[in-house]
């Protein structure tokens, strides 16, 4: 998987645009960009999911906690344009209720 | 919060219909998922399927049969309320071989998918199995080591129980598949009842059992390359599955001379 991270030097926003594959193995990758986001006071975090295809149980877990780690901050964690297969997981699991999606 | 409802497109309008609205006619495709302990890894697994399955435009039905699990599996799968996805809940483990007899005897469709839990294998590469059968295969068989196969994050051990398995199966069996392990199948439904319903062993090598079959009987076998990723938390035990593995063989090759093969050892039914 890859990650492309975008930030926008006048807000606390990142965007983090992920590319394949979000399974376990991967996983660490995410918390070092979310952590480090974080730690830069970026606590608006977006996740791109456009271009991922398959979310697992772990990817899913990292995302949940990225989102109660930027919500501690007075920030969140929101997933941006899943698609179709992240859509019906996140459904699946009931997610979607969990997460700001847009 | 956004409702995801509001999120329409083809293939989740597709996936939205094919959840709520029972199939009418016979499936195109089953698509069997053995499962045993699976509580982490089943239900992002059966999105994956169920959005690629749906989306193409043919009726289909998901079967998982459960192999005797003790953490949440059934439950998770029971609680999605998908009604063309049948649950086949085992009392007692009896291994991935039975699972998917199981599964398979209960599939209705003219091709029937077995699918790993892990989506190591990933749905989408139904299609390239789907055209080996177009072309008169009566099984398709995914293979990590066909030549065009991406393989990603194998462990070492996997590796050497592969190659390993791969030249005693091709050298001593004469079954001509490279990778006769992968969990990513695909079958006609004749070929699938002939197979499955003289299946006896249980245990991981029940592959190599149903392709020596498939070549004992005149099927004919093609392998397509895949694309798998090794998922983490496999249940695999490499050394211990290879004695198994091993002694399987001669297990195939004894219960062939006495002609166990000749009839059905199983029948059509979920309860196998």
């Amino acid at each position: 998987m890859d990650i492309i991270t975008q930030e926008n030097p006048t807000e606390t926003t990142i965007s983090l645009e992920l590319r394949g594959r979000f399974d376990a193995h991967e996983a660490d990758m995410f918390r070092a960009a979310v952590d480090q986001a974080i730690d830069n006071n970026n606590v608006q975090i977006r996740v791109d999911l456009a271009n991922v295809e398959f979310v697992d149980s772990t990817a899913l877990a990292e995302l949940v906690r990225g989102m109660k780690r930027c919500r501690e901050q007075r920030g969140d964690l929101v997933l941006v344009h899943p698609s179709d297969p992240v859509r019906v997981i996140l459904e699946l699991t009931k997610l979607d209720a969990a997460f700001d999606i847009v | 919060m956004t409702e995801l409802s509001t999120l329409n497109s083809s293939k989740l309008d597709a996936y939205r219909a094919w959840s709520t609205t029972p199939i009418e006619s016979r499936p195109r495709y089953s698509v069997v998922i053995p499962a045993y302990n699976e509580e982490w890894r089943i239900v992002p697994t059966i999105g994956a399927i169920a959005t690629h399955m749906s989306s193409l435009g043919e009726p289909w039905e998901l079967i998982v049969a459960d192999d005797g699990s003790t953490d949440t599996t059934v439950e998770l799968v029971d609680d999605l309320d998908l009604v063309n996805l049948t649950l086949l809940v085992a009392e007692k483990n009896g291994g991935k071989g039975s699972a998917v007899r199981r599964g398979m005897l209960a599939a209705s469709g003219e091709l029937i998918l077995f699918a790993d839990a892990d989506q190591s294998t990933p749905i989408e590469q139904i299609e390239s199995l789907v055209d080996q059968i177009n072309a008169g295969h009566d099984v398709v068989v995914g293979s990590r080591a066909a030549a065009g196969a991406e393989v990603a994050n194998k462990s070492l051990s996997r590796k050497i129980f592969s190659s390993g398995l791969g030249f005693i199966v091709r050298g001593l069996f004469r079954i001509p598949v490279a990778d006769t392990q992968c969990g990513f199948k695909l079958f006609t439904a004749d070929a699938a009842d002939l197979l499955f319903r003289r299946q006896l062993v249980d245990e991981f090598s029940f592959d190599l059992e149903i392709l020596y079959l498939a070549g004992k009987f005149g099927l004919s076998t093609a392998e397509v390359p895949v694309t798998w990723i090794d998922a983490p938390g496999s249940k695999v035990d490499a050394a211990k599955v290879a004695v198994e593995f091993i002694r399987d063989l001669a297990v195939i090759r004894w219960n062939d001379l006495r002609g166990r093969y000749e009839s059905d050892n199983h029948q059509a039914s979920a309860a196998g």
